[in-house]
């Protein structure tokens, strides 16, 4: 094919639009994401998405703008979920569970019975990335610039807290307010997404491919900056094969970043044997060693 | 000279029921103390009240200074994308406001503590690939970088090999011998006859004392329960030893 062929797409302005849309929230994905990895938040993530589309339906419904009503909705969510970690309760997986699964009843419940917006369902739950306008782009936006600040100011504060939460009053990190920011950066980076990927597949941007990179990275800022590049690369495929295939473009971007993941995890545990096979890792005999020298 | 810690009558636990009581101890600058006690016995209550995390139910708990803790060995932690030396950094949180990255005075500060424990030439490697002996000592350097005057150690020695060990034992003198205070949560008995006080907890506070007079048969009973048993000595002394816990659980299959 030819590179003039892949280009063509992009000369219409939805398209462009579209692939603004995807570039601005590879940057908030990127920042985001692999905080969201290092401190265990993926199912949080992915419950804040969720719980964001009740409020998008009502917003449908009644008429006001589609962000505000998902944002006020996952901010309630952060809030509880923040409240409850602090506390240092165990067990708030269940309760993000319990939430989700409301949260979408209600959405459907609402959309189908009160509303009677049934068709938009689809486009709530699964997002519409050639139809983005100027003001989704401008929140996307927002939210890129939040979470690449918060993470150059505060990334420290996550880091030592999610190394050694134990040690973080006595390390000064005295108050959950560093944590607190985190929580609602991920739930407004959850909502940017929405209009992109929507409600179920919003993890597609914010988990996967920070998962994917941290595979093969050692330190913070490679993985961060790999993750942004990883973000923007799959949603830019995504767009173009949606385009071609005339497949829903999260969906599409969803089978890439799966697909990479899978790729990746399995060059990894497929680097370890071909290593042993080559003979330059003497990490095996050592562990057979301290296998042997133990009772 | 006023102590560094100062425990009255103190309880802490987790709801509204303490799971350690009756804590009177004192910890002095320049003192290496042992905390001696079973599993579940309250060493780590004891410590995650010192850092703050808990707050005492009952009783006065005194922290005169800064808390530096050296944890035990997480999975978690081993995974982290951090290096020796963003690990020390972590101990430069405190002395700058919250929109300040560390500097180049914090990188110094960072790396001479790496230094003092031996660790300069490994400041940029990934912190889980380090020996057990060394991650200790990255967290040692943690703790110097904090100017912590108080080191909380949570059972230090699990895991390593007799140089290790040795190379950590010196190194918490020197620490002590610079007026700081270090309680050392351990299960050998015997190394912490070398150490200035020991302090038995067993749910609430056995004994606290000097360990040639503390750590009688008596305390040692009342602080293990049955885990203990008296082994026959060739020089007419007994020995006392420590079952590990496993033991008292099940048989093993050969």
């Amino acid at each position: 094919m030819l590179m003039a062929d892949v280009l063509d797409a992009f000369q219409l302005p939805f398209v462009q639009r579209a692939l603004v849309e995807v570039l601005l929230l590879s940057v908030a994905a990127g920042a985001l994401g692999t905080w969201i990895v290092l401190r265990g938040l993926a199912f949080y993530a992915h419950g804040v998405a969720a719980a964001a589309f009740p409020g998008l339906v009502l917003a449908d419904g009644l008429g006001f703008s589609p962000p505000l009503g998902a944002f006020g909705v996952a901010l309630l969510f952060a809030l509880l979920v923040g409240r409850l970690s602090a506390r240092g309760r165990s067990g708030h997986d269940s309760l993000t569970a319990l939430v989700l699964v409301g949260a979408l009843a209600v959405g459907i419940v609402l959309a189908s019975d009160v509303f009677h917006s049934a068709a938009n369902v689809e486009t709530l739950l699964f997002g519409s990335l050639l139809a983005v306008g100027p003001g989704e782009i401008r929140l996307a936006a927002v939210v890129a610039v939040l979470a690449a600040l918060a993470t150059y100011l505060l990334g420290r504060r996550w880091l030592a807290v999610g190394f050694d939460a134990g040690a973080a009053r006595a390390l000064g990190v005295r108050s959950p307010a560093a944590d607190a920011v985190l929580l609602v950066l991920i739930a407004l980076a959850a909502v940017a997404t929405l209009s992109a990927v929507g409600a179920l597949l919003s993890t597609a941007l914010l988990v996967v491919p920070a998962a994917t990179v941290r595979l093969g990275t050692r330190r913070m800022t490679p993985w961060q900056l790999g993750t942004v590049a990883l973000t923007a690369f799959e949603g830019t495929a995504g767009l173009w094969l949606s385009f071609q295939t005339n497949a829903p473009p999260g969906a599409t971007i969803a089978v890439i970043a799966g697909g990479v993941f899978v790729l990746a995890a399995t060059a990894r545990v497929s680097a370890g044997p071909l290593r042993r096979l080559l003979g330059d890792d003497a990490a095996p005999v050592a562990a057979a060693a301290t296998l042997r020298g133990g009772r | 000279m006023s102590a560094l810690v100062e425990a009255r009558g103190l309880a802490v636990g987790y709801g509204a029921a303490p799971v350690l009581g009756d804590v009177d101890f004192a910890l002095e600058a320049g003192e290496r103390v042992g905390v001696l006690g079973p599993n579940g016995g309250g060493k780590t209550t004891l410590f995650r009240a010192l850092l703050g995390e808990l707050r005492p139910l009952a009783g006065e708990l005194t922290v005169a200074g800064r808390c530096g803790t050296v944890p035990q060995t997480e999975r978690s932690r081993l995974d982290f994308p951090v290096s020796a030396l963003d690990v020390a950094l972590m101990g430069t949180i405190a002395g700058r406001p919250w929109w300040r990255r560390p500097g180049r005075a914090e990188r110094r500060t960072a790396r001479a503590a790496l230094g003092r424990v031996g660790l300069e030439q490994l400041a940029e490697r990934t912190f889980g690939e380090l020996s057990g002996g060394q991650r200790q000592r990255v967290l040692v350097a943690r703790a110097l970088v904090q100017e912590a005057r108080i080191v909380l150690l949570d059972e230090p020695f699990t895991g390593l090999d007799a140089a290790s060990a040795e190379r950590l034992e010196a190194l918490l003198d020197e620490l002590a011998s610079e007026g700081r205070g270090i309680l050392i949560a351990t299960h050998d008995v015997d190394q912490a006859r070398a150490w200035d006080r020991v302090l038995c907890l067993n749910r609430r506070q056995i004994a606290f004392g000097p360990p040639a007079e503390t750590l009688t048969r008596e305390v040692l009973a009342a602080t293990y329960g049955g885990a203990i048993v008296t082994l026959p000595a060739e020089d007419g002394r007994e020995a006392l030893a420590l079952l590990p816990p496993h033991h008292c659980d099940h048989e093993h299959s050969a």
